[in-house]
């Protein structure tokens, strides 16, 4: 796993956004691209499935709450069928306590909107170095 | 007679070389004009010539010693007596030829009005010539016979031709008749066949003597013959006897031997002197001991039954036989066997005779079991609970048993003779009289003989229902009908509360739309109620089947079903429930709620009983409830200011994050080498939106803040209360709360938002119950009341037995953010406040003057002019969405 991917010249690891917010699916893809990733978004988690970035995606970037299946739902999901991708939960929420249960749960990060790009990019290299 | 002819011709039938004289004078007819010129008579008679003849001197001793001898032989050999006779002429008379000539008929049977002499027997030279004759009309011996006197012939075949051929001719004969009872019957005779010697005096008197004796030969013969008949007959007829005695000994054998019935030979002193196997059998003792004279007919009978034997006794004396009696036999062993015996003596004066003996053993043992049998039956009758009734061909009761008595009330005696009808009501008289002579005259049933429901009357003329069975009886012509009769009112009562109680429950199930059915595990049988059929839409008494069955179960619940009753099967028998919903054709929905319960059936098999609800209307309420319940707890929510906080910053966050987000894109873009310069722009001109959108956020937050969009309506305080009560009354159940309500009749409305107006409701009744969460010494009590005040307002309290409030709080109570809840917001009252306030109403609370404190508001009532200053804005909005509503 590279740490600085713009000295890489190999193809860009892919990283995909699932958030009902139409903000977040326009303004982090291209956030996620200066940080010299692939990006991809989606609207749900039903539709990130049914996609074929489902296998490549090195990294997810998950809303919480949404209506249908919910963020939660998408990681167990993930988890039933052996897919273990690293996620990093965004929220809207100000509930401080959903945080340590996700990480519990095996997600690398939780991040509270707004979040600075920092804060992202740290919780990006920490899902990449997982793996 | 034919017998001695028999003889004399068996030995002289037919004579070596020459024609008998039997045969030619049979085979010649007498000719008495024939052509050959005949003598007459006196000419060849010479009978005077006798007398004048010197007469030889008699010999009497030689006479005598003849006749002695003709005596003896008549005594000794009567058969050859003419023989010996003949012989005994021709030796006294020194004569040539002698013999006898009888008298017969037809040439054998001596007939004093015979037509033909004999010569039975002839002695010396005409001996050959014995067994001949001559006719009775035309002959020497018919001369003599007629003249009735001693002839003297010479050469008499000059008149007679016929003597011609019998040789030697005779010179002389000398011919004597001799009579038996008066009356002729034959000759003796002498021939001289040469005159060596003539015939004289002498001889005409021996010849005489011998004629007397030939008479008395003659007679004897014929008693002789007679008793030699009389004898052969009588042997003959003994021998017929004989043979028919054998026969008829031979059948009777047949009888005694064939052993159907025992037959013995007794004396009259008590013996048995013979008995064929059956009666020995019968007593059981053997042949031996009946040899021995063990067997005695007097020591077998026992004692009590020799009066009989004396009867019979004297009826055997009297009359030669006994007739049949019974009496019993001692067995060899001692058993008796029953017995009938009759029998005769041989002899009318006689000490013995015979008698057959039947064994009635069997007879006796048929007798007691039909007796028995009859006893049983009897007793049966006597015994039934039913009536046994019997009458007559003309419908008279001839036979009631004990039971009449208790189901009609008729003591059996005094139905005697009464007709059948009296126990029928009136009406059905004349129906029964009908078919019953219908049925005399032609065979012909008017109903059913077996288990026919009729109605019967009592004595006391109470007329009931009877279940009735009759059969028919001949006996010598006479036909008796018995009937069985049971009184059912019992059982009728029983069904017809049977099937008022099915009706019942038929109708419960109606109105609680509770089907059921029963479910035998083992066969699969399944039986529904008629409601059930109504629940599922189907037609009653259709046959059930699971195919039926999941053509109506919704489809997602099939296999719950299925499941369940595989479960049940492993449980063998529990009691369970569940719940399924049905899809009719026409796509709505039923609830079902089934309840099973295992049980027994009555063959120890397990059968499930269940019901089945349908709850579809109850579920719809639930539904309709929790949707409320929802719609209002989201109102709550949205009123709660924490939540209102967390939705705010969750709007919020949003376009913030979008931002923050953009913010830091757009200065990498720039800071790119070369820098994007249009990605940048777009970066700037999402924040704008989202910035925008931000702000929108806030203005709609206010608005919902400020309630621009409250709906107004009128509402009755008492159905929103009862809402409010509803949703909450699991939740105070938990809580162990009790709520009573006081709700004043006819409470007018009031104009406002039903919705916020019973978040308030809401909220008090929930702060009521927590202010009793740690009650524990005295009933959780909340009472909710509402009533009219005066000036039109409205007002609903809520008093709970809780913790209070003291003063000092009191202040407080309705400010912002004060609570007294370790995790609340202290939202609930300072919203509901102003919801209250803005209905034109007030909100307050004081402390009961026991546990606990009472919220209480009031509202004014719908009014056409509800204007205050306050609220004219709210006011003007309210009446225009009034007027609009």
């Amino acid at each position: 796993m590279e740490s600085h991917p713009e000295t890489s010249s190999i193809e860009r690891p892919l990283v995909s956004v699932v958030d009902d917010d139409e903000s977040v699916r326009e303004s982090l893809p291209d956030l996620l691209k200066e940080f010299g990733f692939a990006a991809r978004a989606f609207s749900s988690p039903e539709e990130f499935l049914a996609s074929d970035c489902f296998g490549q995606t090195k990294c997810l970037i998950l809303d919480i709450a949404m209506p249908g299946m919910s963020g939660p739902d998408l990681q167990r999901e993930l988890k039933l069928r052996r897919q273990e991708i690293p996620i990093i939960f965004i929220t809207a929420s100000t509930d401080k306590t959903v945080r340590p249960r996700l990480l519990e749960q095996g997600a690398v990060e939780c991040l509270f909107k707004p979040f600075s790009a920092t804060a992202l990019l740290e919780a990006l290299n920490a899902a990449l170095r997982v793996n | 007679m034919a017998v001695v002819n028999d003889r004399a011709l068996e030995s002289r039938d037919r004579i070596d070389g020459g024609e008998s004289v039997a045969d030619s004078a049979k085979s010649r007819d007498v000719p008495l004009d024939s052509s050959v010129p005949t003598a007459s008579l006196e000419s060849i008679l010479c009978t005077e010539e006798l007398q004048r003849r010197p007469s030889r001197p008699p010999d009497y001793e030689k006479e005598n010693q003849a006749l002695v001898k003709l005596v003896s032989a008549l005594a000794d050999s009567p058969t050859t007596i003419f023989r010996t006779l003949a012989e005994t002429i021709q030796d006294i008379t020194q004569c040539d030829s002698a013999g006898l000539s009888l008298l017969t008929r037809d040439g054998k049977t001596p007939h004093v009005d015979g037509k033909r002499f004999y010569w039975p027997a002839i002695a010396g030279m005409w001996n050959p010539h014995v067994g001949g004759g001559t006719p009775r009309n035309f002959g020497p011996c018919g001369d003599v016979l007629d003249q009735n006197r001693t002839l003297l012939f010479t050469h008499f075949e000059r008149r007679y031709p016929y003597l011609m051929p019998v040789n030697p001719a005779a010179e002389e004969c000398l011919l004597v008749p001799f009579y038996v009872d008066g009356k002729a019957v034959g000759t003796i005779w002498g021939i001289m066949h040469s005159d060596r010697r003539k015939f004289d005096a002498e001889d005409d008197r021996v010849m005489a003597s011998l004629g007397k004796f030939a008479s008395s030969a003659y007679r004897a013969l014929i008693h002789i013959e007679d008793l030699k008949f009389q004898v052969s007959e009588r042997e003959k007829a003994e021998a017929e006897v004989r043979e028919l005695a054998r026969g008829l000994e031979a059948k009777i054998r047949r009888l005694v031997e064939a052993n159907v019935v025992g037959i013995v030979m007794w004396n009259l002193e008590g013996a048995i002197t013979g008995a064929n196997e059956a009666f020995l059998r019968m007593v059981q003792y053997d042949r031996e001991d009946l040899a021995c004279g063990r067997v005695r007919w007097m020591d077998l009978t026992p004692a009590e039954w020799r009066g009989h034997d004396e009867g019979a006794i004297a009826d055997l004396k009297a009359t030669g036989i006994f007739q049949p009696f019974e009496k019993e036999y001692f067995r060899k062993d001692g058993s008796r066997v029953p017995v009938l015996l009759g029998g005769a003596l041989f002899e009318r004066s006689g000490k013995e005779g015979v008698a057959f003996v039947l064994d009635l053993s069997e007879q006796k043992r048929q007798e007691s079991a039909r007796l028995y049998s009859e006893e049983r039956y009897r007793v049966v009758v006597e015994t039934a609970s039913d009536a046994v009734v019997s009458i007559d061909d003309k419908g008279s009761i001839v036979f009631a048993n004990p039971a009449t008595a208790t189901i009609f009330g008729y003591d059996p005696a005094e139905l005697a003779g009464k007709p059948l009808t009296l126990l029928m009501p009136e009406y059905m008289r004349e129906l029964h009289q009908t078919g019953f002579k219908r049925y005399l005259a032609t065979g012909q049933r008017h109903m059913n003989w077996q288990g026919t429901e009729l109605t019967a009357l009592r004595k006391n003329g109470e007329e009931f229902p009877v279940e009735v069975s009759f059969g028919e009886i001949t006996r010598d012509d006479h036909k008796t009908f018995t009937g069985f009769l049971r009184d059912i009112s019992k059982r009728k009562q029983a069904e017809q509360a049977l099937r008022r109680s099915e009706a019942f429950l038929a109708e419960g199930q109606h109105l609680g739309q509770i089907g059921s059915f029963s479910w035998r595990a083992a066969t699969d049988e399944i039986t529904w109620s008629a409601e059930l059929y109504r629940i599922y839409e189907l037609e009653i008494g259709v046959p059930v089947t699971l195919e039926l069955i999941r053509s109506r179960v919704h489809p997602e619940d099939v296999s719950l079903i299925e499941k369940m009753t595989m479960v049940d099967q492993a449980r063998e028998g529990h009691d369970f429930e569940w719940q399924y919903r049905l899809l009719m054709p026409d796509h709505s929905i039923k609830y079902m709620h089934a309840v099973a319960h295992a049980t027994q059936d009555q063959d120890g098999q397990l059968e499930y009983m269940a019901s089945v609800q349908d709850v579809t209307a109850r579920r719809l309420a639930e539904e309709a409830r929790d949707k409320a319940r929802s719609e209002l707890t989201h109102v709550a929510r949205v009123m709660s200011l924490g939540t209102l906080t967390a939705s705010i910053a969750h709007e919020l966050n949003q376009p913030l994050s979008g931002i923050v987000t953009n913010a830091s894109t757009c200065m990498r873009m720039l800071a790119a080498d070369p820098p994007n310069v249009d990605g940048a722009r777009e970066t700037a001109r999402r924040t704008i939106r989202d910035g925008n959108r931000a702000s929108e956020v806030v203005t709609r937050l206010r608005a919902l803040f400020t309630k621009k969009d409250a709906t107004t309506e009128s509402v009755d305080l008492n159905d929103a209360a009862r809402v409010v009560i509803a949703l909450l009354s699991s939740e105070l159940q938990r809580s162990q709360v009790t709520l009573r309500h006081e709700f004043a009749d006819d409470l007018p409305a009031v104009t406002g938002d039903r919705v916020q107006l019973q978040q308030v409701i809401l909220n008090l009744l929930r702060n009521a119950s927590e202010a009793m969460s740690t009650v524990d010494d005295r009933p959780r009590e909340l009472l909710i009341r509402t009533e009219r005040d005066e000036g039109d307002q409205v007002s609903l309290s809520v008093k709970d037995a809780g913790v209070g409030f003291t003063p000092h709080v009191a202040d407080k109570l309705f400010e912002a953010f004060y609570t007294t809840k370790s995790d609340g917001m202290g939202i609930g009252l300072s919203i509901s406040r102003s919801i209250i306030a803005a209905h034109h109403g007030r909100l307050s609370a004081a402390q009961n003057d026991g546990p606990g404190a009472t919220f209480s508001f009031s509202i004014p009532c719908r009014r056409e002019d509800g204007l205050t200053s306050d609220n004219a804005g709210a006011a003007t909005r309210m009446g225009s969405a009034r007027d609009a509503a």
